[in-house]
């Protein structure tokens, strides 16, 4: 048995030797394309080049919802369920979803954007009651903890981190770390753990999700006023590998460096959830192959034929108690209209300024608080891929140091016994220098450069990804979703902004809860639904 | 030509010893005790030069030629000592005198080498100078060939290629000093064409190094290799000896002609059997029909679904003579209906009913297998078993992996099956266990089975119920879960601490 294991690791090693002998093969070409969130046609809006046609065809409905990412399929689920039939979603890409936008190919669907969600609180009771509807949650237990359909909780092995030579068993880093760093983390970890049970003067807890139900005690807000990094440095936190995890988990949830993120938010990365369930541990995850791509599909399942894509609003107006959306039929190359008693708007700030024509005070107040990151996100087919030594292949697979945040692995959630292909969605968000110019960037790089950053990354880990790759596609997501930056979450201006101006105008978007998660985006779009439904029933 | 001769001994030397450590690595990896194996190796290697050495004195005559052609000897016999041992291994009986055979061999060629250089070079140098610039180069040579060995050759190249790179060279030297001293050779084209025919065969085999490597390892068997073949899923290997045909599936024993049927009887029978009147059965997994075989021995089972992965396995046991002859033709009965197809996806997408169920899969070995032990496979197997129905799952070695064992007893009862654990000893395996699952509790051993069975009966089928302490686990073992896969940890340490041993 174990001479039989030898020389079969002699024999790995003399394929090695031949795969060193066939490296000239490297530079072939690698198939596949740059799918953009479509910003040409998005420009064309910026540009004002539409207003001046004629409007071919004028349609009137109750609700008017703009945006079918997560927050406006959240309303018009909302109106619906409260018996409001009558309404229209516009979206302007070809399909709904916004940053749950899924794919698939002949191995397994894989997802485009946001990929998983945690354990929900148990508080959240709309939340909850449309994930037993989507047959997440089966049923619940004696103590009324939600018991999980345990072919949607992350598989084992969940998460490995690639450090000092090793794939070690889960993100935080371990392995080769010394015993200062070692308490160093532990004692982060307990102080986090502190933060998720602690509760404010107006006994609220301290972190909640929404964001805005969280307390409002100066004792937490103050932490919104410095960097993650600054308050680790404060709390005598020194640890190089815990300065790398909070810098990664500020970059994996908000696109943001730690060093510009909010220690507010950083800390709601790990105190904000407190979900409990039967029949899974507190920091396990809820994932497809399609990523949140199924629970866009649950929350469309009755509203599909409500939704007009390919849909580019140019304008609104407000007009005797009416609104007026004006929106460019991509397909027909035709101006339409839609006469609404109520809008919901739930794009991000940066258009719906433009979209409600906001004056030059407000604008710039938009421009000066909301940053959106860029993220590049490819999806990578490929054959058997040689392994380095520990953990298996996980569904999440992170680099040390990397500037990647690794992948992700979406056969991972399939019973098959084997997938020898495989798809791996690949995240960078492009945090290096300011969102400006990360973006001009981004636009100007081919898929050959793509490639190559992806395929270096990758090697470290994977020594045969160039002869195993089969096609990289690459999504460049140019306004990715709202930073948290400092002073962000408890200024004033988000508050400010967080209503239109109109008494028939809603908003509803991750950008305004704070914080781009699944949870905040549902519940954005509940509650504008909800103060729509309530005027239309007075 | 003075530096031409010496950079042919100092390749010799490197070349010598090479060839002396990959015979050293080799032998300790085929036959173990590395100690034994690099001393005798190198006392040998050191002996045979000695005889060459010896030898020397009785050539006499064209002193070039001998000493290129004893290159190129040394660059053929060297160069494919590895390949040829690998190979040889699992057929010689006597593998280690082919190796030392080898050994001496190269250890009298290169023992031949550096005396006649020296008297081809005396009457050019000074004998103290002679003396010492062949010694050195050979020992700088020695020098270089025990670091490259473990540094770069070995992580690089491999022992087959190493050999076979090591007798390129000696060649390409014999070469190069046939072109540069044509004129004081005799035949030097003959030298050359044999030089260039040796030189092309290594290099092919160098190319196919790989090749080479796969091949001798389905060798590394103790029996002869009668099949051999890889499917996607696996590699699939037949052994036959005088005593009895062996499956191996990526090198991991599946069965014995010898005693499979303690296996595949303990397997149906005591399930079986306890059922009156069984019309539809399902066998997951369990591809070479054996189970299928025993299953076909009731006349009222009407139709038997065997769901195996892996099409190469179910072809090969449905038409291959010597495997048919095993499972007794199983495959093709009329009753039986073989789907190539993931158990579990299927089980998914099916909803028929069954009264028995064999659950006969590989062992959890990895997360991918240890899906089709968690709790939500067995919820699936509950789904499609009728309600008087039982079904058995092949669950390891109570005995080597007892957490194991436990482990995916309380995972059947976790899907609410009432369970009876069972298990007997198969010579090949060891001690082997079972667990048999119903929906109602008060499963009773069989008072009656087929006839023509040679290992179980009612009273063998009682004293499978018991379980002596060394099988049991005090502890509370956990439920195997698709998000925690517990079984698989418990499996990797019980299996490697046992085979450590």
């Amino acid at each position: 048995m174990k001479r039989r294991k030898f020389i079969k690791n002699v024999s790995v090693l003399a394929a090695g030797g031949s795969l060193m002998g066939s490296c000239a093969t490297s530079s072939k070409k690698i198939p596949g394309k740059i799918i953009g969130a479509s910003s040409a046609v998005g420009h064309l809006m910026r540009d004002g080049k539409l207003n001046s046609k004629p409007v071919s065809e004028t349609m009137t409905v109750k609700v008017a919802v703009i945006g079918s990412g997560v927050s406006g399929l959240s309303a018009a689920r909302q109106l619906l369920k409260n018996k409001v039939e009558d309404f229209v979603l516009l979206e302007l890409e070809p399909h709904a979803g916004g940053n749950a936008h899924s794919g698939s190919n002949d191995i397994s669907a894989y997802p485009w954007g946001a990929h998983y969600v945690p354990l929900p609180n148990n508080d959240l009771k709309e939340y909850l009651s449309f994930l037993e509807e989507a047959g997440v949650i089966t049923s619940y237990n004696g103590q009324g903890l939600p018991v999980y359909n345990e072919y949607h909780l992350c598989f084992a092995p969940e998460e490995r981190l690639f450090i000092n030579g090793l794939w070690q068993h889960g993100l935080i880093p371990n392995f080769g770390v010394g015993e200062d760093e070692q308490q160093q983390i532990k004692r982060f970890l307990l102080l986090m753990d502190e933060f998720r049970n602690k509760k404010g003067n107006d006994g609220r807890d301290a972190f909640s999700i929404p964001v805005n139900n969280s307390s409002q005690d100066e004792v937490f807000l103050l932490l919104d006023k410095m960097s993650m990094k600054e308050w680790l440095q404060q709390n005598g936190f020194t640890s190089p590998h815990l300065h790398w995890y909070c810098n990664y988990a500020c970059r994996d949830d908000f696109g943001t460096r730690y060093d510009e993120c909010s220690a507010w938010a950083g800390i709601h990365y790990f105190a904000g959830r407190k979900g409990k369930a039967a029949n899974a541990d507190s920091g396990d995850v809820i994932t497809w192959p399609e990523g949140n791509g199924f629970l866009v599909k649950h929350l469309m399942k009755e509203i599909g034929s409500k939704i007009k894509t390919n849909s580019l609003v140019t304008g609104i107006k407000q007009d005797n108690n009416k609104v007026e959306i004006v929106y460019w039929d991509v397909a027909e190359s035709l101006l339409k209209k839609v006469v609404a008693d109520f809008c919901i708007i739930s794009t991000p700030m940066f258009i719906t300024q433009r979209l409600l024509n906001y004056d030059k005070a407000k604008s710039d107040k938009v421009h000066n608080t909301f940053h959106y990151c860029p993220w590049m996100v490819a999806n990578i087919t490929v054959k058997e891929l040689e392994e380095k030594r520990g953990e298996d292949l996980c569904w999440d697979n992170v680099l040390y140091e990397s500037e990647s945040l690794g992948y992700v692995e979406a056969t991972h959630q399939l019973v098959n016994q084997l997938t020898p292909r495989k798809n791996l969605t690949y995240y960078l968000p492009l945090t290096k220098t300011d969102p400006v110019t990360e973006r001009k960037k981004a636009i100007e790089m081919k898929h050959e450069d793509w490639v190559k950053i992806i395929l270096d990354d990758l090697k470290k880990v994977h020594t045969n990804i160039e002869t195993a790759v089969e096609k990289i596609n690459v999504m460049i997501w140019g306004h990715a979703m709202i930073q948290p930056r400092t002073n962000y979450i408890s200024g004033t201006i988000r508050k400010e902004l967080s209503h239109s101006g109109f008494s028939n105008i809603e908003l509803a978007h991750t950008d305004i809860a704070g914080i781009s998660i699944f949870e905040e985006a549902f519940y954005q779009g509940i509650n504008a639904a909800d103060s729509v439904i309530k005027k239309l029933a007075s | 030509m003075q530096v031409l001769l010496l950079l042919a001994i100092f390749v010799i030397a490197t070349c010598g010893l090479i060839y002396e450590l990959v015979a050293g690595t080799l032998a300790s990896y085929l036959l173990g005790d590395s100690v034994t194996q690099f001393s005798t190796i190198i006392g040998v290697y050191l002996f045979s030069m000695g005889v060459g050495s010896f030898l020397s004195k009785y050539f006499n005559k064209h002193l070039f030629r001998w000493f290129i052609v004893i290159e190129l000897m040394v660059g053929f016999i060297g160069g494919f000592s590895a390949p040829v041992l690998f190979l040889m291994f699992p057929l010689a009986s006597s593998f280690r005198v082919v190796l030392y055979a080898f050994v001496f061999l190269t250890g009298v060629l290169v023992g031949l080498e550096i005396p006649l250089l020296m008297r081809i070079l005396k009457d050019k140098l000074e004998f103290k100078d002679l003396v010492s610039k062949v010694f050195t180069f050979d020992y700088i040579g020695a020098l270089l060939a025990s670091l490259l060995f473990p540094l770069l050759l070995i992580p690089y190249l491999g022992l087959i290629r190493t050999s076979l790179f090591f007798g390129i060279l000696n060649i390409l030297v014999g070469l190069l000093l046939t072109f540069k001293f044509e004129k004081e050779i005799r035949c030097s084209a003959s030298l050359k064409f044999t030089a260039i025919v040796l030189l092309l065969a290594e290099l092919f085999a160098f190319a196919f190094g790989d090749t080479i490597m796969n091949y001798s390892e389905t060798m590394t068997f103790n029996d002869n290799v009668i099949y051999a073949t890889s499917s996607p899923y696996q590699r699939i290997v037949i052994t036959r000896s005088k005593r009895e045909m062996r499956l191996f599936l990526n090198g991991n024993l599946q069965f014995s002609t010898a005693d499979e049927y303690r296996y595949h009887e303990a397997l149906v029978h005591p399930g079986l059997a306890a059922l009156s009147n069984p019309k539809h059965i399902l066998v997951l997994g369990g591809g070479d029909g054996l189970a299928v075989r025993e299953i076909l021995k009731y006349p009222s089972v009407e139709s038997v679904t065997l769901v195996d992965l892996d099409k190469k396995m179910t072809g090969m046991f449905s038409t291959n003579y010597l495997l048919i002859e095993v499972n007794q033709q199983s495959l093709t009965n009329a009753k039986v209906k073989v789907i190539n197809a993931d158990a579990f996806s299927w089980l998914k997408e099916n909803k028929q009913q069954y009264d028995f169920i064999v659950i006969d899969f590989p062992d959890p070995s990895n997360f991918s297998i240890g899906k089709l032990y968690s709790n939500t496979f067995y919820k699936l197997i509950w789904e499609h078993l009728a309600a008087n129905g039982l079904t058995v799952i092949q669950s390891t070695s109570p005995f080597v992996a007892p957490k194991s064992f436990w482990c995916i007893n309380a995972t059947i009862e976790s899907a609410g099956f009432f369970t009876t654990p069972y298990h007997n000893m198969v010579p090949s395996f060891g001690e082997w266990g079972y667990i048999l699952a119903a929906k109602y509790n008060g499963y009773k051993v069989p008072t009656v089975y087929p006839t023509g069975l040679k290992y179980i009966n009612q009273a063998v089928a009682q004293q499978m119920l018991l379980f002596p302490d060394d099988m049991k686990v005090k502890d509370t073992v956990p439920v195997n879960k698709l998000n925690n896969q517990a079984l698989v940890d418990f499996f990797e340490k019980e299996w490697n601490a046992y085979l450590q041993q």
